[in-house]
C-alpha cells in the first residue's frame, strides 16, 4: 500500500510521444442525418481515415469502437470493412479518451500495429421530435440497459451536472453569465467551422432568455446531439515517421476518478475526476500551461467548462468567470487566453455537436497538423484536452506536433 | 412487516425501480416507511447507494440501518422537463430535485424530491426532513422543510 501511495511527481510512462495519430476521418455532424444508419456513418468515417493516412485493409489489424449508443461493436466494424487480418479489438466506454487510451496500449504493447479507432453518434429516440418518430431508433438504448424508465428523481449523468452546477453557484457565488461565457465562446467557434451543425450568432441576451431545461441550466448549457461519426488511425511514432512530414504524437494521455464516484455521492467540488487527471497529466507529462497553444475543455454541459478551466490551473476554483472575462477576445467574441490560446476552436459539443470527446481530439489534431483553415492557431505545437466531466469519464490528453 | 414480502412480490410492487440484491433491503425498508442505509458492522461506516460490500474497509458484515432522514439539502435543481411520474407535472411547474446530506455521517447523501414548500425555499442549506409520498402505490421517500427551521 505503502510504496503504490507514494506516487508523486515523475511517473513510470515509457508510452510518452511513442504513439502517433496519422489519419483522420469525419462525417458532416447534423441534427438529422436522413435515412442513414450510425454504421454507415462510422463506415464514412473510417474509410476516409484509412486513406487519410494513405493505409489500405491490411495495415489495419486493430480495431476500436467506443461503445456509443448504437454505434457498431469493434467485430461489426472489422465484418463491415472486411479487415482481413485483426489482432486486437476492443470496445471501451464512452468518452473518447478511453478509445485513445485503449488503442495506444494496445499498439505500445505490440498487441497490433495500427488501429482503427471510430465512434460513432446517433440521436437517440428522447433527444429530438424527428428522432423519436424514427422507428429504427426505437431499440437504440443508452448503455444498451434495462428499459427500466427513469425516474424524475434520478441522478444520472447528465442531470447530476446540473445538480453540482448548482453547489458551484452555491459555494462560489457564480453568476448565469459566467455559464453563459462558454456558450458564446463556443458558439462564435462554431461560426468558423463549416462541420458544426450550430453556426447562427449567439449574445449574452439570447444564453438568458433561453429556455431552462433543469435549473439551474438552460437549453445552451447542455450539448446539441447530432448523428456523425469520427475516425482516427494511430501507429507507432517511429512508423509514423515514416508514413508522414506531420504526425501528431500523444505526448501523454490519462483517465482519472476517485473512488466515491457515484454521482450525488461525490466528495466535492474540490475533488473529483479531474482532479485525478490533472495530477496524472503533470506527472506523466513534461508540457503543461505555458506550452500550451491549444486548450481543449470538454462541455458536453458548461460546468463541466468551468471545472476543467479552474482545475488544470488556469485561474483558482471558482475563477473561471472572471478568468474568461479577463481573456476575452471583444473582436472576435471568445476566449483567447494571453490572447493566443483559444478554447475549442472548433466550436466545441455546445456547438459543433455533441461528440463526447472526439471533436475535441480531431480538432487538437487538425490544429497540429496545421490543417484548420480560418481557424488555423499559429504555429500550433502542443494541444490540452480536458476531457469527460466529474464522475467515472473524467480524461485528459496532451497531443503534439513533433 | 415488508420482511415477509418476498423478493417477487418486492419486484412487482415496484416495477419501476431495477432491485437486486445489494438493494432490496431499500425498497423493502420503503414498503415500512422506514429508510434504511446500510452500515459497515465492522468500521461503522454509512453507505448509498447500497453495496454489496463496504468500499472502505471491504467488510461484507453491512447492515440496513434505519436513518432519521433528517439532513440539510446539499444539491438543488429543478426541472422543467423529465421522466414522467405520477403527481409530476412539468406543465404547472418545475418539480425540485434536491441531494440532501443526511445527519448520520458526513458525505452521505440521498436524492429525492422535496414537498410541503414553496419553490423559493428549496435551496442548498434548508434543513429537511422525511415526509413518504405515494409513487405507482408504493411508499416513497421524499424531503420536507423541516418545522420551525425554515
Ligand atoms: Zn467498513
Amino acid at each position: 500500500m505503502a510504496a503504490a501511495s507514494a506516487r508523486s511527481g515523475a511517473a513510470r510512462y515509457p508510452i510518452r510521444d511513442q504513439i502517433a495519430i496519422v489519419g483522420l476521418g469525419s462525417t458532416e455532424f447534423s441534427r438529422d442525418a436522413g435515412g442513414r444508419s450510425p454504421a454507415s456513418l462510422a463506415c464514412e468515417a473510417s474509410i476516409a481515415a484509412i486513406h487519410d493516412a494513405g493505409l489500405s485493409k491490411a495495415d489495419i489489424d486493430g480495431v476500436v469502437g467506443v461503445l456509443e449508443p448504437g454505434a457498431p461493436r469493434a467485430n461489426q466494424m472489422a465484418a463491415l470493412l472486411e479487415l482481413p487480418n485483426v489482432t486486437h479489438h476492443g470496445g471501451p466506454m464512452p468518452v473518447a479518451m478511453f478509445g485513445l487510451i485503449d488503442a495506444m496500449t494496445a499498439i505500445f504493447s505490440g498487441q497490433c500495429d495500427t488501429v482503427l479507432l471510430y465512434y460513432a453518434f446517433t440521436r437517440l429516440p428522447w433527444n429530438s421530435r424527428s428522432a423519436a418518430q424514427d422507428p429504427f431508433r426505437r431499440y437504440v438504448m443508452m448503455g444498451g440497459g434495462t428499459a427500466k424508465p427513469p425516474m424524475p428523481e434520478s441522478m444520472d449523468p447528465s442531470a447530476a451536472y446540473t445538480a453540482w452546477a448548482s453547489r458551484y453557484i452555491h459555494e462560489f457565488g457564480a453568476k448565469r453569465e459566467d455559464f453563459g461565457r462558454i456558450a458564446l465562446n463556443m458558439r462564435a467557434n462554431a461560426l468558423r467551422n463549416p462541420k458544426a451543425v450550430m453556426r447562427t450568432p449567439l449574445s449574452m441576451e439570447q444564453y438568458l432568455a433561453a429556455r431552462m431545461i433543469r435549473d439551474p441550466l438552460c437549453m445552451l448549457d447542455m450539448d446539441v446531439p447530432v448523428d456523425g461519426a469520427d475516425a482516427f488511425i494511430l501507429t507507432t511514432t517511429e512508423r509514423a515517421k515514416r508514413m508522414t512530414k506531420n504526425p501528431v504524437v500523444v505526448h501523454a494521455a490519462t483517465a482519472g476518478m476517485v473512488g466515491r464516484n457515484d454521482e450525488d455521492q461525490l466528495p466535492s467540488l474540490a475533488r473529483h475526476g479531474q482532479h485525478v487527471v490533472v495530477e496524472s497529466l503533470r506527472a506523466r507529462g513534461e508540457l503543461w500551461l505555458d506550452d500550451v497553444d491549444v486548450f481543449f475543455p470538454y462541455d458536453g454541459f458548461s460546468i463541466i467548462t468551468l471545472g476543467w478551466i479552474e482545475n488544470m490551473g488556469y485561474c483558482k476554483p471558482g475563477g473561471a468567470g472572471r478568468f474568461m472575462q479577463e481573456h476575452w477576445d471583444e473582436k472576435s467574441g471568445r476566449v483567447l487566453i494571453d490572447g493566443r490560446v483559444p478554447m475549442n476552436p472548433h466550436g466545441g459539443s455546445l456547438s459543433e455537436g455533441a461528440s463526447r470527446g472526439t471533436g475535441h481530439l480531431r480538432e487538437a489534431v487538425t490544429q497540429l497538423r496545421g490543417e484548420a483553415g480560418a481557424r488555423q492557431v499559429e504555429n500550433a505545437r502542443t494541444a490540452l484536452i480536458g476531457c469527460g466531466g466529474f464522475f467515472f469519464n473524467s480524461q485528459g490528453a496532451i497531443l503534439r506536433r513533433i | 412487516m415488508a420482511e415477509s414480502v418476498s423478493d417477487a412480490a418486492l419486484v412487482e410492487r415496484f416495477p419501476w425501480v431495477q432491485i437486486d440484491h445489494d438493494n432490496k433491503h431499500l425498497f423493502r425498508g420503503w414498503l415500512d416507511r422506514r429508510l434504511l442505509i446500510q452500515r459497515c458492522q465492522d468500521c461503522g461506516r454509512f453507505q448509498h447507494p447500497p453495496k454489496p460490500i463496504c468500499p472502505a474497509c471491504w467488510s461484507s458484515r453491512i447492515e440496513p440501518t434505519p436513518v432519521s432522514g433528517r439532513g440539510v439539502v446539499h444539491l438543488a435543481m429543478f426541472l422543467r422537463q423529465g421522466a414522467p411520474a405520477p403527481g409530476v407535472d412539468y406543465e404547472k411547474g418545475p418539480h425540485p430535485v434536491v441531494t440532501v446530506e443526511l445527519e448520520e455521517q458526513p458525505g452521505l447523501r440521498f436524492t429525492s424530491t422535496v414537498v410541503d414548500a414553496p419553490l423559493a425555499d428549496i435551496r442548498i442549506g434548508l434543513p429537511v426532513e422525511l415526509a413518504w409520498i405515494d409513487r405507482y402505490g408504493a411508499p416513497f421517500p421524499a424531503f420536507r422543510p423541516r418545522a420551525g427551521e425554515r
